[in-house]
């Protein structure tokens, strides 16, 4: 509950300061925020399959993160930049909708 | 949370649903702050990334090669624009700052130039004149006049001895008895063909194999080309009233 809350919290934050993304960070934050996305949805499955761990849960979602940032970093080097974060979206987006599915197979059974 | 669920999946949505919510029930402990926190960030990353997002990104991810022919397109364009902007002004100019007959002799010019076209009004000048005698059919002397049209003459005439006709836009030819029909008035053969135009170009533009001159001539008839400096065309149709 807290959590979701702060989520909130983040979302009023994000509308009323109207931040401007520092120009070295803008291709790795929607990346950045694609990988948070699957942690939280992983994190929801998991609490469904009754294996959820909180420690676990903030490690995955920094490590993700982080190595989602990092590959299109390492991408950006190569000069592969902008397919290597196409790549990481669509298995990001991948995993998210397999989680989702895991969750709607649990709350629904269908 | 951890210590009631045993760690295995839920067997029934309800028991489903029931975790879910459990999960959501608040509990201070270090982790779930750390989780608040964490969400907290995410919540704003994620409106930072929406607003950071403008559609200038557009031509941001454009590859190179568009984007030069978009500026390509641009350029092309402003100059295209500008050209017409000078030559909208230079009008202004001469209408507002010149004689004030200047609109009306512009005006005139113009009247007499689609006057020309259209056949209301007569014209002189270089060109060459054609004379035919013997067998002529109006599908030869169609022909004729197309390939004086196609060869760039402004203004054409068809006359025999007595009657002059002008050929515009909407004439028709018709064989009858002793010679051919133009848009109504019968003319006899020996005919004459003025028409002004590049005498250059018009000359063997007749001469061509399988033209007036071939056609005419195998059927027995002659046709003499004489180029002029002073080609009249003195026929005009009357102005359509509509």
């Amino acid at each position: 509950m807290i959590p979701a809350i702060g989520l909130l919290v983040g979302v009023l934050l994000g509308l009323i300061l109207h931040p401007t993304v520092p120009l070295w960070l803008q291709p790795y934050l929607p990346i950045a925020v694609v990988a948070a996305l699957d942690a939280v949805f992983g994190a929801f499955r998991s609490v469904l399959d009754g294996i959820f761990n909180d420690r676990i849960f903030v490690i995955s979602f920094l490590s993700n993160v982080l190595v989602a940032a990092l590959i299109v970093f390492l991408g950006d080097q190569l000069g592969v930049g902008s397919q290597m974060s196409t790549g990481v979206v669509v298995v990001l987006t991948m995993r998210i909708f397999a989680n989702v599915a895991a969750i709607r197979r649990h709350l629904l059974k269908a | 949370m951890g210590m009631h669920s045993a760690p295995r999946p839920a067997r029934t949505s309800a028991e489903a649903r029931f975790r879910l919510i459990r999960s959501l029930k608040p509990a201070m402990s270090r982790t779930q702050i750390m989780i608040t926190v964490l969400f907290v960030v995410l919540g704003f990353a994620t409106m930072a990334a929406i607003r950071g997002n403008p559609a200038s990104t557009l031509l941001a991810n454009a590859r190179q090669s568009d984007l030069v022919s978009l500026l390509d397109d641009l350029a092309q364009r402003e100059a295209r624009l500008q050209s017409e902007i000078s030559r909208l002004e230079t009008a202004r100019e001469t209408l507002l700052g010149g004689d004030q007959y200047q609109a009306l002799n512009e005006a005139k010019r113009r009247a007499t130039a689609l006057g020309k076209l259209a056949g209301t009004e007569p014209v002189s000048g270089s060109g060459i004149t054609i004379a035919i005698s013997g067998n002529l059919t109006a599908s030869t002397l169609l022909d004729a006049i197309q390939e004086l049209r196609d060869a760039g003459a402004t203004a054409i005439q068809i006359s025999d001895s007595n009657l002059d006709v002008r050929v515009v836009a909407n004439s028709w030819f018709g064989d009858s008895e002793n010679g051919v029909t133009v848009s109504g008035t019968a003319l006899e053969v020996p005919i004459t063909i003025t028409a002004v135009g590049d005498q250059s170009v018009l000359t063997p533009a007749m001469k061509i194999p399988g033209g007036l001159e071939d056609t005419v001539g195998s059927g027995g008839g002659t046709v003499t080309i004489t180029p002029t400096d002073d080609a009249t065309v003195s026929a005009v149709v009357p102005l359509p009233t509509s």
